[in-house]
């Protein structure tokens, strides 16, 4: 005929799905019958486009509503009879809707996990009114130190002490400003209640600008006086009970003591919140703070500002280079000369952020800020484990098709449609879809706190969140039921029945798609698999080490007396007062505990750079701690001359090239007059940093003065009944200082803490190896399932000729070893690389054995196997008669 | 036009429904459409407006003979009901006395 040109077919198909039955005919007759008249006036190509696009025209409510009525009603009359078949199905094969709805919940609960995580850090500091004008200063400065031609700067949001106070004096703009200090502690005392509290430095504007409610208080008078502070309502719960705390006196002491009225309550901040206080005090008692009003080269305050609505930010940019210029271009100067700075680069200038963006601008380090990429990546995880349960859920459902082909094939016989049919799977997948969406509401319940704890969070599932939460799964589990169930629906009522009621329907399942798929999942799995135990290893490792001297049952206390010669008569005042007692063993002073701090020292020997970490103690610190000695003596109090003699650890020794250090002096203070400090011991290498790090040069010594004063008292408990033994010690205290807290830590809980994140990893790790674990035996499970039906008959064969039941097992298990062994191959060398990096972190880690690879490989495999065999064995045990009587 | 009311575009359609008799389907309107008023409609609008029409009982329908140009699909054939018919006079009436009344003005000179 005059034409063999045909119009795309997926256009027909397309309009085919969506028209009413009775009038595709004559609106495809008529499209074609344009398209026949298109292509001989504008060729094929473009005749083509416009049949697609005439297609796309009918896709409209006057021809697509036109078929929904009809539908709905056969819908609802045979809508009880799928639930009940639903229902009957589910009931019959509970292993299988179990595992089927297990999975498909995991992958729901990890969506909405990280849902309400994305959730979180997107509603960071979103609850403040002003949050629109309001503004964090940075510094954005020339770092000299920095090796990035990219991108040389540093930022920092710590600004000059004095720039607020000269912004809300010249800036027209800035309308109100607040300096925040956060991080701060100090001794709040009111009657016999002291403890040690975090303390907060604001200025007035803090409670105008911020949306933190005033329980009690008036927000426009705050602060108009020096010695105010502002409580939370659990501070105030924790000092006056039931009094009205407000107009009461409380002291505080940050180096040195001094009384403050309570004028106002506010609420706590919200857990979303990146501003976080207890108690605030007037920034004008910070220590230091006058002399620091005009250093302009002192970086110590945060500064946020609130401008004027529909300020030009240009214009306040610029006229913050100008306040710039002003204040600080003689500093600027200096520092440009002293880093050799190129006169074309800006060393400072001031930049800002606004409040609601503060918390994911990491380029700025702030309490909580947080790197948006996280979210992307736990994102981009939530939607690949959803996406490989719906597989999951796809190969699994194609194994009981073969129980449901008679089905198929009656309800064909008397009358059932194809698209009833699709209807009728399509209906049960949903319906397993929403058993899933409760179980995985359960599971995000139960695992939220764990997560909570994983994510360092604190999120909480309210009335409303429960609501809009359950709103979204709904969506997504409409989502996933139509996704995964539409193939099977599909495909199920494909069967003719005529052949399916033979009884000879030898059709395999093809599902090629899901052998990659396993194998990446168990690729998945096995590097979970080995990472964990790689990393549990390490754990162990840092846990068990021998670190050189015994943490057990010791107690570190702050002295509480601030940085002073007081902190030294504390420390031997509590060994006297405790000597009589047997539940302290010994007293020691130091001037910082374990992972409480170090200080370093730089000096200069023979025109070369060294340095070392000191540690200012008393005798008793080495017999308490029991840190052995390599060479040499204890310090003694009774030789005049020890009080500045150092001990140095091996490491120092090795730095400074020494064979017999007890001959030597260590000038560590670079003193041009003498020899130094004489070395009259040597200690044994110990661990005084983490486990990070190597053991460096350190040296102990005596001289307060310059080294440190013994800030913190190490107190040796015995072992029996500790309790008893803390009670004792926390009596004694109070009998020596009834006017200072007891702050007490256990040096073992210290130094276990270095390691907190690298713990938290290791759980998450933990609970991901665990949930790839299960969701790719899932698949494997779902595989094997398959390969079982489409062999069958074989089996059978084979039972007949003679075939143990054994040899059938390994013929069904061997290509799943092979599958495994792939993905061991595939995830080996990526684990081996990122637990390379990860071990990095340690300079004391294990070694990445080959027994390791090997254990975890073992284990994997067995669980594949375990997981496998359950369909290897119940093939292999049917008896053949029944699988082979229809042919 | 008490009861029913019909839309500038319907109308159009159900007069070339009577125009074209027995070659009434969608794409002899849209051609007729073209030639004799000037004027570019769409295919799907001409559809729905067919199908507005027969639902509101101003035209029937039926299935044409199959022909070999438009891939052995039939056509629907329209056919004008009396109601339409009907319809269609009492519009050009109104239309009539209304035009009556309208002062005989001449397009002035100006």
């Amino acid at each position: 005929m005059k034409t063999q040109v045909q119009p795309p077919k997926w256009a027909i198909d397309f309009l085919e799905g969506f028209c009413p039955d009775g009038l595709f005919e004559c609106i495809l007759g008529d499209l074609l019958e344009q398209f026949d008249a298109d292509v001989e006036q504008y060729g094929d190509k473009k005749a083509r486009r416009m049949f697609v696009w005439q297609v796309f025209r009918f896709f409209r409510p006057g021809i697509i509503l036109r078929n929904k009525f009809k539908l709905k009603i056969i819908n609802t009359i045979m809508l009880s009879s799928y639930f009940k078949v639903a229902i009957r199905n589910m009931q019959k094969r509970k292993l299988y809707s179990f595992i089927n709805a297990f999975g498909l919940s995991i992958g729901i609960a990890f969506c909405m996990l990280i849902y309400l995580f994305i959730q979180d850090e997107k509603s960071f500091d979103q609850f403040h009114v002003n949050k629109e004008n309001i503004y964090r200063l940075e510094e954005k400065s020339y770092d000299t130190w920095k090796k990035d031609n990219e991108d040389p700067y540093r930022r920092s949001a710590y600004l000059q002490t004095g720039l607020r106070e000269v912004l809300k004096d010249e800036l027209r703009e800035v309308k109100m400003a607040t300096r925040y200090n956060s991080g701060a502690s100090g001794i709040v005392r009111y009657g016999d209640k002291i403890f040690t509290e975090k303390l907060t430095y604001v200025d007035g504007d803090f409670f105008k600008m911020f949306s933190f409610p005033l329980i009690q208080g008036n927000a426009d008078k705050l602060f108009e006086h020096k010695q105010e502070v502002v409580l939370t309502p659990a501070i105030a719960e924790k000092y006056f009970g039931d009094e009205d705390p407000m107009g009461k006196t409380i002291e505080i002491d940050v180096n040195g003591n001094n009384s403050y009225t309570v004028t106002g309550i506010i609420n706590k901040a919200p857990a979303n919140s990146s501003l976080n206080f207890e108690l605030l005090i007037p920034q004008q008692n910070r220590p230091y703070y006058d002399r620091n009003l005009d250093q302009w080269a002192s970086y110590s305050t945060p500064t946020f500002v609130q401008l004027a609505k529909n300020t030009d930010l240009q214009q306040f940019s610029d006229n913050l280079d100008k306040i710039v210029d002003k204040y600080m271009s003689e500093d600027l100067r200096n520092w440009r000369e002293r880093g050799n700075i190129p006169s074309d680069i800006k060393v400072l200038e001031i930049e800002y952020t606004n409040l609601s963006d503060i918390h994911l601008h990491k380029a700025v380090s702030w309490e909580k800020a947080s790197d948006p990429q996280y979210s992307l990546i736990l994102g981009g995880i939530a939607v690949l484990i959803l996406l490989i349960a719906c597989i999951n859920y796809v190969s699994l459902a194609l194994t009981t098709s073969t129980s449901r082909r008679i089905e198929v094939g009656i309800r064909k016989a008397i009358g059932a449609q194809k698209g009833q049919l699709v209807y009728q799977f399509g209906f049960e997948s949903l319906a397993l879809a929403i058993v899933s969406m409760v179980i995985g509401l359960g599971l995000v319940v139960l695992f939220l706190p764990a997560f909570n704890e994983f994510t360092n969070k604190s999120m909480a599932l309210t009335a409303t969140s429960l609501l809009e939460l359950g709103a979204i799964t709904l969506i997504l589990t409409l989502f996933v039921g139509l996704i995964a169930g539409s193939y099977p629906a599909l495909f199920l009522s494909s069967f003719r029945p005529a052949q399916v009621l033979k009884g000879g329907f030898t059709s395999r399942l093809k599902v090629g798609f899901t052998k990659p798929l396993v194998v990446l999942q168990f690729a998945l799995s096995a590097f979970l698999i080995i990472s964990s135990v790689i990393m549990y290893r390490q754990m162990q490792y840092v846990t068990t080490k021998d670190l050189g001297y015994n943490q057990d049952q010791i107690l570190a206390i702050p002295t509480q007396t601030g940085w002073n010669e007081e902190a030294n008569k504390m420390v031997s005042r509590f060994r006297n007062r405790m000597q009589q007692d047997p539940a302290v063993i010994s007293v020691a002073g130091t001037s910082s505990s374990f992972n409480q701090g170090w200080s370093q020292y730089g000096y200069e020997i023979d025109g070369e750079q060294k340095d070392a970490y000191v540690y200012a103690v008393d005798p008793y610190y080495i017999p308490t701690l029991e840190i052995e000695l390599a060479d040499g003596r204890n310090f003694d109090e009774r030789i005049a001359s020890d009080s500045n003699a150092v001990i140095i650890n091996e490491a120092l020794a090795r730095d400074m090239g020494w064979e017999q250090p007890l001959e030597k002096h260590l000038n560590w203070r670079n003193d041009s007059t003498g020899l130094g400090a004489k070395v009259i011991g040597v200690v044994k290498n110990y661990h005084f940093l983490s486990l990070e790090r190597d053991i460096e040069p350190m040296f102990l010594t005596m001289d307060k003065e310059n080294a440190g004063y013994l800030t913190t008292m190490m107190v040796k408990i015995a072992g029996d009944d500790i309790p008893a033994a803390l009670e004792a010690v926390r009596t004694g205290w109070k009998g020596l200082a009834p006017d200072k807290p007891f702050d007490y830590t256990f040096v073992d809980e210290d130094v276990a803490r270095q390691y907190a994140s690298h713990q938290r990893w290791m759980s998450i790790m933990g609970l991901s190896t665990g949930f790839a674990i299960l969701i790719s035996c899932l698949g494997l499970f779902g595989l094997a399932g398959i390969n079982a039906v489409n062999r069958t008959r074989e089996i059978g064969i084979r039972k007949v000729m003679g075939a143990e039941l054994m040899n059938i097992f390994v013929l069904l298990n061997r290509q799943y070893v092979w599958l495994a062994l792939i993905a061991f191959t595939l995830a080996a060398p990526l684990s081996y690389y990122v637990m390379d990096k990860w071990l990095s972190d340690f300079k004391f880690a294990i070694s990445m054995s080959w027994e390791l690879f090997a254990l975890s490989m073992g284990a994997g495999l067995f669980v594949a196997l375990l997981t496998v065999s359950y369909h290897a064995i119940r093939t292999a045990m049917v008896n053949p008669a029944e699988t082979l009587k229809y042919e | 036009m008490e009861k029913s009311y019909l839309g500038e575009f319907e109308e159009l359609v159900l007069t070339m429904v009577g125009i074209l008799q027995e070659e009434a389907y969608g794409n002899a309107i849209v051609t007729e459409i073209k030639e004799r008023m000037g004027r570019d409609v769409n295919l799907s609008a001409v559809h729905v407006t067919l199908y507005r029409l027969e639902d509101k009982g101003y035209v029937k329908s039926s299935m044409g003979g199959a022909t070999a140009t438009r891939g052995g699909r039939r056509k629907r054939i329209f056919n004008i009901t009396n109601a339409g018919l009907s319809m269609l006079h009492a519009i050009q009436e109104k239309r009539m006395e209304l035009w009556k009344l309208l002062p005989q003005l001449k397009f002035a000179d100006l």
